[in-house]
C-alpha cells in the first residue's frame, strides 16, 4: 500500500444554506496529486487510486481513503470540541464579574446595562416540536458570544452516508467508525478500495447541514441534508523487482564491498 | 536457514524533511535475520544474510497519510580492500572514494505517466561468490513527496555474509 489518501471536503456552508445546493459550495482537496489526482481544490476533485498486482496476478494493494469534512467560515476542526462550552461559561463568567463591578459602583446606568444585555447573546433553545440540537449561545469563529445571525458559527458539517457506482458495484467499501479523538466528534468515515477493477467511478456523499432559524419566537437548528459527489480513477499497474527491472535475481553486489 | 529475510525501513517523513536527513532519530531499520544482525532499530543495521536467501526491504512510513518508498538500493564497491578471501586485490582505482555500482535504473513510472516506485519489490537473492566476514555496505534511498529535496540517502546499513 502506498499510503492512506485523506479526502478535505471543504464546505461553503452559508452560501449552500441559501441555495439550498451543494453544487458550487465544495471544495475537495486529498494528498494525492503526486500520484495523479486531478482537479484538487475544486469541485472535480478526481482521486487516483494506484493499485498494483503482483506477478502472478494478485492483487498487492488495497487502498485506504479517510474523508474529513471542513466548514469555511468555521471554529476549525482541530480545537477540542469542548471549546464552545468553555467559551460561553468563560463569558458567563465575565458578564456575572461586570453585573458585580456595577453594583459595587452603585451606579447602574441603563448604558452599561445594555451593553451587558447584548453580551449575554441569543440562546437558541429546543422548542417543543423542533429538532434543535442545542441550547448554546450563540458563538462567532473567534469564541465571542454574538448576537449578529450572520456572523455565528455554525456546527461542523456532517457526513451521514456515501453511495454511488463506487459503492454499488463494490469498488469501495465505506463505513464510519469512532476513535477516542476529540477531533471530528470522534467520528469519521473511511473505506477501503478494491483496486483489481480499474476505471473511473462516482460515488455521492450525503451531507447534514444545520440552519438556524427562527420558530415562535425561538432560535432552532433544523438538519438540511444535501448530497455532492465526486470520483475515483482506479488504475492497476504490475509490481516489478527494483533490481532486475523484472523478475526475482541475485542481489547486485559489488565484486569488492566498501570499506567501513 | 530461513529462506526469506526482511528488512523494514521505518521513516519518520515529516521529521526526515525538516531536518533533510535520516539520521537524528529519523530512520530506523529492523530486521528478523536470524543469525544476529547487529545495530537493529538503528540506521546502521548489519543483516546476517546466507547465500540463497531472499533479502527483501519494504518501507514504512509512521505517518500513514505521508509517502514513503524505496527509490534506489546500490551496493557500495570499496577501492582496493583485501578481504581475507581475496588477497592479491583486483586492479581498482587506488582512490578510496566509494562509487555505487550503477544499477539498472529500473523505471517507476505508472500506467498514467506518473512515478510511482510503490510498483518496485525490493528484493533480491544473496548470491555464492558473497565473501564472507566483510559487511557490503549499500546506500538506501529513500523518496519522500515529489520536489528536488524529495531524495535522502544513507550508506551506513550493509549486508554480512556468516
Amino acid at each position: 500500500m502506498a499510503q492512506q489518501h485523506g479526502i478535505i471536503v471543504l464546505f461553503d456552508v452559508e452560501n449552500a444554506l441559501q441555495t439550498r445546493s451543494l453544487e458550487g459550495n465544495t471544495y475537495w482537496f486529498d494528498n494525492m496529486k503526486l500520484f495523479g489526482s486531478a482537479g484538487v481544490g475544486t469541485e472535480q476533485l478526481v482521486t487516483i487510486v494506484p493499485g498494483t498486482h503482483f506477478l502472478d496476478g494478485s492483487q498487492a494493494t488495497e487502498q485506504v481513503l479517510n474523508w474529513l469534512p471542513a466548514a469555511l467560515g468555521s471554529i476549525p476542526p482541530t480545537v477540542p470540541r469542548n471549546y464552545l462550552a468553555e467559551q460561553e461559561r468563560a463569558d458567563d463568567r465575565r458578564t456575572l464579574e461586570e453585573l458585580a463591578s456595577l453594583s459595587d459602583e452603585g451606579g447602574m446606568s441603563e448604558a452599561s446595562l445594555k451593553r451587558l444585555q447584548k453580551q449575554v447573546g441569543k440562546h437558541p433553545r429546543k422548542s417543543g416540536s423542533g429538532r434543535g440540537l442545542t441550547d448554546a449561545k450563540l458563538l462567532d469563529v473567534t469564541g465571542k458570544t454574538t448576537s449578529d445571525p450572520g456572523a455565528y458559527n455554525y456546527p461542523a458539517p456532517v457526513i451521514t452516508d456515501i453511495t454511488g457506482p463506487a459503492v454499488t458495484e463494490k469498488i469501495m467499501y465505506p463505513a464510519q467508525y469512532g476513535s477516542p479523538d476529540m477531533i471530528y466528534d470522534g467520528w469519521y468515515w473511511a473505506a477501503t478500495v478494491d483496486t483489481s477493477r480499474p476505471g473511473v467511478y462516482r460515488y455521492t456523499m450525503h451531507i447534514q447541514l444545520h440552519e438556524l432559524i427562527e420558530r415562535n419566537d425561538e432560535l432552532v437548528w433544523e438538519s438540511v441534508d444535501l448530497t455532492c459527489e465526486s470520483s475515483l480513477k482506479i488504475i492497476n499497474d504490475p509490481k516489478r523487482n527494483g533490481f532486475t527491472g523484472a523478475g526475482l535475481g541475485a542481489l547486485p553486489l559489488p565484486p569488492v564491498p566498501a570499506a567501513g | 536457514m530461513k529462506p526469506r529475510i526482511s528488512i523494514v525501513v521505518m521513516v519518520d517523513a515529516v521529521g526526515a524533511l525538516s531536518d533533510r536527513t535520516l539520521h537524528n532519530g529519523n530512520l530506523s531499520m529492523v530486521d528478523d535475520s536470524s543469525a544476529g544482525s547487529k545495530h537493529q532499530g538503528t540506521p546502521d543495521l548489519i543483516t546476517m544474510v546466507s547465500p540463497g536467501q531472499v533479502v527483501q526491504w519494504t518501507p514504512i512510513h509512521v505517518d500513514v497519510q505521508t509517502p514513503v518508498e524505496i527509490q534506489a538500493i546500490e551496493f557500495l564497491a570499496g577501492a582496493a580492500a583485501p578481504s581475507p578471501a581475496d588477497q592479491t586485490g583486483p586492479p581498482y582505482p587506488a582512490e578510496p572514494s566509494i562509487v555505487p555500482v550503477p544499477g539498472p535504473g529500473v523505471d517507476a513510472i505508472g500506467s498514467n505517466g506518473r512515478e510511482n516506485h510503490d510498483l518496485l519489490v525490493w528484493e533480491g537473492v544473496v548470491p555464492y561468490d558473497m565473501t564472507p566476514g566483510v559487511p557490503y555496505r549499500y546506500r538506501l534511498s529513500l523518496r519522500l513527496h515529489e520536489g528536488p529535496n524529495s531524495v535522502l540517502h544513507i550508506d551506513s546499513p550493509a549486508l554480512l555474509r556468516v
